[in-house]
């Protein structure tokens, strides 16, 4: 087992001062984020939704889609940041309206439980 | 070492970048095991990601950023987010420190090069991956090592973690194996001429009820990959002798049905087994092939589910209960909705009922007999409005008792539905609504009808015509429900905004594959089951199997019909021409069968 690179911690960016960041102020999305991680709820949800987007057929559409334009731009032209950014709003508009809806429950009665705010 | 993986490369095409190379070169594939101990499995299997704490959050270490992909650089750590074309925090990171070029995706324990912006392969580091999802399973030593070195950007040794599920070997059979299989088994007799699975049932004595519905049950398809699938297998069901085991005699009855043979079957086990589970109907007694339809999925249900452990556990769920998932639920379970509206405040109850079949009710007598509608014109075409043309709620037809069963029904006055906004006993308004399909519809028809003033049960003669292609969606709870607001979006029912939705055009339309029908008086009849395989209609007549046109079924009289889901049949039943047959029967409808003498009376199914 070889420790790696003890010098890289020499060239390491220093840890940013949050304070003195012109945007001080986390948006509301991020604050929800970052609640959703820390009760582990974002883990659930992200099973949940694997389930119901498998169910509903949605991943192999999005698979087709997604060899469909690989194949058209061939295999060797392509960069994952080209996939992300093509296929994003295509998977974002082909997602049931059922999904969305039992989805956008299950984040609103997780941030009406009291336990989450101080 | 390096040639071997150049080889291994190059056999998938695969050309890895230089900064991979240089960082191999540089430190070694044994380099990627250490990041072993920084992966751990995901949520589902086949997923892996970087430990964390429980509720650590991963943040880029310049902005903060703690959603979108993160990556963590393998040498030190350092996480930096990746958002083109505006900041990308993990590619400053590989600028300014040369070398520290490859970084892994903090979700998905992907590698990355920062420098190429784009995901790289490495075999190495897919095999630590694979490790560290096994490693749980061994016991786990990865776990105290994240305890000791928590990634948040300070010196943590960098571990390469290996993802990707087992690799995916096709099987082949052994010398071994491969001997069992010749000993064990025996080849089908191929018969082209005729459609796999049809044999006649011989009647065990006034057992033509049973006959009729296993044929339908045998030839219902998601039911027959079930057992064809051998998902239950009677050798190693838990629940065999004594216990009696419905699901393993059904077994025995499709395997005897599929072999190729076609003497006729006598299901005489199962009639013995049947016979136990539903005592109260047990003997020579002709039965009601409805009652013994409920009685069967009832006891499959019941005795089910032992040879798989997830199954086990819905043995607590209760009968008909729509998230039950053994095979017969799975099939045939579908919700129905019922609104009960009170008529003074017009507050609605609404309540879900599990159903493993449709009862329908003939309309009294009132001269309609004489609408006798042309079956080509009205059979094919759905909605309400055609069928107004012929008398109001006319239930000659299986579209008008499906309107009869969802029209709105005012409930008497001696039935007075306590309203919980009035807080009184109200005049109320039911109606019934489909609020689940289930995969196959079963339809019974009642014609047996039982008066308990003069104890009397009389069956009802009239014909009924039914569709082949049946489209349920005006009698689904989102149909109804929206034309009782007439179109508008009133309702606070958190449920019904998922309704729209819930069904796609497709899963809505369904196409006839079983018709049972009975001839005769209440207590001397006859039942018979027509099939519809490979395209052509097959009329089973206990041991006797003729092929018929489809004109005889039309005008046969139904009293059960079974529909599937249309997405369920296969193409190529659709592409065999459906028209005029060889064998021609022409004995009529009702053929010239009786049953065994001693003419004992009939159950009524009602």
């Amino acid at each position: 087992m070889m420790p790696l690179c003890r010098r890289a911690s020499v060239n390491r960016p220093p840890t940013p001062d949050v304070s003195n960041d012109k945007e001080s102020e986390p948006t509301l999305q991020e604050i929800i984020n970052v609640k959703l991680i820390e009760s582990g709820e974002k883990e659930r949800l992200k099973e949940l939704l694997r389930e119901r987007l498998i169910e509903c057929g949605w991943r192999d559409e999005l698979k087709a889609q997604c060899r469909a334009f690989t194949r058209k731009k061939g295999r060797a032209n392509i960069t994952v940041d080209d996939l992300v950014r093509t296929i994003t709003p295509k998977g974002r508009a082909m997602v049931p309206d059922n999904v969305k809806a039992e989805l956008l429950q299950r984040i609103r009665s997780f941030l009406l439980s009291d336990a989450l705010w101080p | 070492m390096g040639s071997k993986h150049k080889l291994r490369w190059a056999a998938e095409g695969y050309k890895p970048c230089q900064h991979l190379l240089a960082y191999r070169l540089k430190h070694g594939a044994e380099s990627f095991r250490v990041l072993q101990k920084c992966l751990r499995a995901g949520g589902t299997p086949g997923r892996a990601c970087i430990k964390r704490e429980e509720k650590e959050v991963p943040r880029c270490a310049s902005c903060g950023r703690a959603h979108g992909r993160l990556y963590a650089c393998l040498l030190c750590a350092t996480i930096g987010c990746w958002s083109p074309p505006e900041a990308p925090h993990a590619r400053l990171h590989a600028q300014t420190a040369p070398g520290h070029d490859l970084a892994v995706d903090v979700d998905r324990a992907e590698l990355f090069c920062c420098a190429c912006s784009d995901q790289v392969y490495d075999p190495d580091f897919d095999r630590a991956v694979i490790g560290a999802q096994s490693a749980p399973l061994l016991g786990g030593t990865a776990k105290s090592y994240e305890k000791e070195h928590p990634i948040n950007g300070k010196d943590a040794a960098d571990c390469v973690k290996r993802r990707r599920g087992a690799e995916y070997k096709p099987w082949v059979p052994t010398p071994g194996e491969q001997l069992a299989l010749r000993q064990g088994s025996t080849p089908l007799k191929e018969d082209e001429s005729l459609p796999s699975g049809l044999r006649g049932l011989n009647n065990l004595g006034n057992t033509c009820f049973m006959n009729s519905v296993l044929q339908a049950l045998l030839h219902t398809p998601p039911l027959r990959n079930y057992f064809l699938s051998d998902r239950h297998n009677r050798a190693i069901c838990q629940r065999r002798a004594p216990h009696l085991c419905l699901g393993c005699d059904m077994d025995t009855i499709f395997s005897a049905a599929f072999s190729g043979e076609r003497t006729p079957y006598s299901p005489a086990q199962f009639l013995y087994s049947w016979w136990r589970h539903a005592a109260n109907l047990a003997g020579y007694e002709q039965q009601d092939a409805h009652e013994f339809f409920i009685s069967t999925v009832d006891g499959i249900h019941a005795n089910s589910g032992t040879t798989s452990p997830r199954a086990r556990h819905s043995q607590g769920g209760r009968a008909g209960d729509v998230d039950c998932r053994c095979i017969v639920h799975r099939v045939f379970s579908g919700l129905l909705r019922s609104d009960v509206t009170c008529t003074v405040c017009g507050f609605t109850s609404t309540t879900y009922d599990p159903c493993v079949d449709i009862s329908l009710d003939l309309e009294p007598d009132i001269g309609t007999e004489k609408l006798f509608v042309d079956p080509v014109l009205n059979g094919e075409s759905g909605g309400r409005s055609s069928r107004a043309a012929s008398s109001a709620f006319s239930a000659s037809t299986l579209l008008g008792c499906l309107d009869r069963f969802t029209r709105p029904e005012r409930l008497g006055a001696n039935e007075k539905f306590f309203c919980q906004r009035c807080q009184t006993r109200q005049e109320s308004i039911k109606q019934m609504s489909v609020r689940k399909l289930p995969l196959v519809l079963c339809f019974h028809i009642k014609r047996f009808e039982h008066s308990s003033t003069r104890n009397t049960s009389r069956k009802v003669d009239r014909y009924v015509q039914f569709p082949f292609f049946l489209d349920m969606l005006p009698y689904l709870s989102s149909s109804i429900v929206r034309s009782r607001h007439g179109n508008r979006l009133l309702s606070v029912d958190s449920e019904e905004t998922g309704l729209p939705s819930m069904h796609s055009p497709f899963s809505s339309e369904f196409e006839l594959f079983a018709v049972v029908t009975h001839s005769g008086k209440l207590d001397s009849g006859h039942y018979v089951c027509f099939l519809r395989l490979s395209g052509r209609w097959y009329k089973c007549d206990d041991a006797w199997v003729t092929r018929v046109s489809e004109d005889v079924v039309r005008a046969s009289q139904g009293y059960m019909l079974y529909y599937v889901q249309k997405t369920l049949s296969y193409k190529a039943s659709d592409l065999l021409p459906s028209s005029t047959p060889d064998i021609l029967d022409k004995n009529g409808k009702h053929g010239g069968y009786s049953c065994v003498s001693g003419l004992p009376s009939m159950v009524n199914g009602v």
